[in-house]
């Protein structure tokens, strides 16, 4: 059971972005794809989910060997993919427990039963240190950046996709933020599902260590490795990689 | 009596079937009305099939066509009776409101109204009564070839509180209708009003012309929600005052357009007294080949200090063919008052659509909720559930038939970004 990418190339209105990417992530394993501002992660996680902003121009996207690279998003979602944004959009009117009751039911035959939901999410919500009173706001509004996330990995908690996309999840919270929302993430892995986790920076990776990781600049993934790989990056810095695959000032 | 509307006639005889005009492309004409072919039609007693949302009221009074139809007042301590009637058991206290915010001469169709009303409804909540269950007021039309000139005259008095509900329904027939209506509320020093209009002609083209106009005295409180769901073309005025000091006006309205529908709102919140309080929120959605214009005018006199007030309009168009305005404005004729305005004109955001979609759920249901949540702010201050159903229910049979459009907008939009 696999998330496939194969020769990815995107491209926005403006340019091409994404200029051949592979990656295969299978399910038990966490993969870190790290990379400096500008170099094509989120727009890799916003192509994996089907963000209409974004063309594929060649290349493939599987999931399980079914082709995903024309579905809508919501066809994804349904296959089990699964993105955390890094800036969640504001759903006015909405209360959080609405729309965590409207996307569980999207993913089944039959809406779940109120008793059973409701055990859910307070498990979920306990684990992540969430405050009760929070289900019932309008989701995102009026949110700071650590209640979003919180937000974003609750949802990722209560659908448990197959494969989740972490999209600079670390970005934006304190140091007592990311260690629960780590402790929320490492709680989900396991041999049933794959992790893909955005970042630029490698303070996420100090708690949900990564099987392997991949370094992408200017569109292209130029080192894969292991968790090492994100120890050299803390050290060195992304201009070693620039320098050692000669694309410094590219 | 009969001198105002021997007079109102003279100024309807007198004047042109109006076009109202406004800068941009703005026009609301009556070139498709034919009036000479509409007459008011009268009915046996008898209480029509009705779609109320609540089943519980204090009192309910219905007119269909020319004449009210229907009668029941459950609370004992409140008066509510056709006008007519009023006008005869009830005379000094109609004399000393009837028309008081209402003058003859704005106009062809308030005239029109003035000169021509029949049945009618009048409500009085004496001084100091408390009325738990809402008093429901409703205006049918279910026939073409209608002419239903409306009157309705509520009076609270001090210190009572009460809820109030009236309806314009119509029925899905085919050809035209008139509703030329008007509505007075008066709410006495210390009184608390919670008020609700509920307008849905249905798919017969009902022209609705109308007047509405609330004034608050002192210390007393008014929350007005009118809820538009649609018509064939609407015109309508719709005017809130704070009359003396301590006076507070909560004024939040919805409209939905679609089809081939035409709508024409012109609200004004007049400050008349300083240390009044007001705050504004109207939103609009429109599909098809709809028109909806919203202008909302907040007006503050000489001589009124210390008002504080807002007013904020929204507008979402959800098709390509519909188009609409939404306008705030502000006179403010004094100093030392605090008061501000806004008002946007937008389409649904595809990132929302697009986040809403990640999670599993469709693009047609993304658009429901999206739309229903936009609406919310306006239809939970009904603070009524059987009616907030009803709405929620009419918004989302609404956007179900214009699924396809909608659906073809957002994909135009999302191509093009």
């Amino acid at each position: 059971m696999t998330l496939e990418v194969q020769n990815l190339h995107v491209r926005t209105e403006e340019r091409e972005i994404l200029h051949g990417v592979d990656l295969v992530v299978k399910k038990g394993e966490t993969h870190a794809l790290m990379g400096p501002n500008g170099s094509g992660k989120s727009t890799l996680a916003n192509t994996l989910m089907g963000n209409p902003n974004y063309e594929v121009t060649e290349g493939r996207i599987l999931l399980n060997g079914e082709d995903l690279t024309e579905a809508d998003p919501d066809e994804r979602a349904r296959a089990g993919l699964f993105m955390a944004f890094q800036y969640p959009a504001t759903i006015p009117g909405v209360s959080v427990a609405n729309f965590l009751r409207m996307a569980v039911n999207a993913g089944r035959d039959e809406p779940i039963k109120v008793k059973e939901f409701g055990a859910m999410l307070k498990g979920h919500m306990d684990l992540l240190k969430i405050d009760r009173n929070f289900t019932s706001r309008y989701l995102n509004e009026g949110f700071s950046g650590g209640e979003k996330k919180r937000a974003e990995i609750l949802q990722l908690a209560m659908l448990q996709p197959e494969f989740a996309v972490l999209d600079e999840t670390d970005s934006g919270l304190d140091i007592d933020a990311l260690r629960i929302v780590s402790e929320g993430v490492n709680a989900m892995r396991g041999d049933e599902r794959g992790f893909l986790i955005i970042t630029h920076y490698t303070r996420i990776l100090n708690y949900v260590k990564p099987d392997f990781v991949h370094i992408l600049i200017n569109g292209k993934i130029v080192r894969e490795g292991g968790s090492e790989l994100a120890d050299e990056l803390e050290d060195r810095g992304y201009e070693f990689v620039r320098e050692e695959v000669g694309t410094s000032g590219a | 009596m009969e001198d105002r509307r021997r007079a109102a006639l003279e100024v309807y005889e007198s004047q042109e079937v109006p076009t109202w005009r406004r800068s941009g492309f703005w026009t609301t004409t009556l070139r498709g009305l034919d009036i000479d072919s509409l007459e008011p039609k009268r009915y046996e007693a008898g209480l029509p099939h009705l779609e109320l949302g609540d089943d519980s009221h204090s009192a309910l009074i219905v007119q269909r066509g020319a004449n009210v139809v229907h009668t029941d007042v459950d609370d004992d301590q409140i008066v509510v009776m056709p006008l007519e009637q009023a006008m005869e058991d009830h005379r000094e206290l109609v004399e000393e409101h009837f028309g008081k915010r209402l003058p003859i001469d704005e106009g062809k169709f308030a005239a029109g109204t003035a000169a021509f009303w029949t049945g009618g409804v009048f409500v009085h909540v004496p001084d100091n009564v408390v009325v738990e269950k809402p008093i429901q007021i409703v205006w049918v039309i279910d026939e073409p070839g209608t002419a239903q000139w409306a009157h309705t005259l509520v009076v609270v008095g001090e210190h009572a509180e009460v809820r109030i509900r009236e309806f314009v329904l119509g029925g899905d027939f085919e050809g035209q209708a008139l509703h030329a209506g008007a509505f007075e509320l008066y709410a006495h020093p210390g009184a608390q009003v919670d008020l609700a209009h509920y307008q849905d002609w249905g798919r017969g083209d009902v022209y609705d012309l109308s007047t509405r106009r609330v004034e608050i005295r002192r210390d007393a409180r008014v929350k007005w929600v009118p809820i538009h769901l649609g018509g064939r073309l609407t015109k309508q005025t719709l005017d809130i005052i704070t009359a003396e000091p301590g006076s507070d006006m909560r004024h939040t309205g919805m409209y939905f357009t679609e089809r081939d529908e035409h709508l024409d709102l012109f609200t004004t919140d007049k400050h008349e007294a300083g240390h009044t309080t007001g705050d504004t929120v109207w939103k609009g959605a429109l599909t098809g080949e709809s028109r909806a214009s919203y202008e909302g005018l907040i007006h503050i006199v000489p001589k009124a200090p210390e008002v504080d007030t807002y007013l904020q309009t929204h507008q979402m168009l959800l098709s390509p063919k519909a188009k609409g305005d939404a306008i705030p404005s502000l006179i403010v004729e004094v100093d030392n008052v605090k008061a501000s305005h806004g008002g946007t004109v937008g389409e649904l955001d595809p990132e929302q659509i697009f986040y809403m979609m990640t999670r599993g759920i469709s693009r047609a249901e993304a658009v429901r909720v999206l739309v229903e949540g936009y609406f919310e702010e306006v239809v939970q201050r009904l603070d009524d559930p059987g009616l907030e159903e009803l709405v929620r229910r009419r918004i989302s049979e609404k956007l179900a038939g214009a699924e396809d459009q909608v659906r073809e907008f957002i994909g135009e939009r999302a191509e093009a970004t």
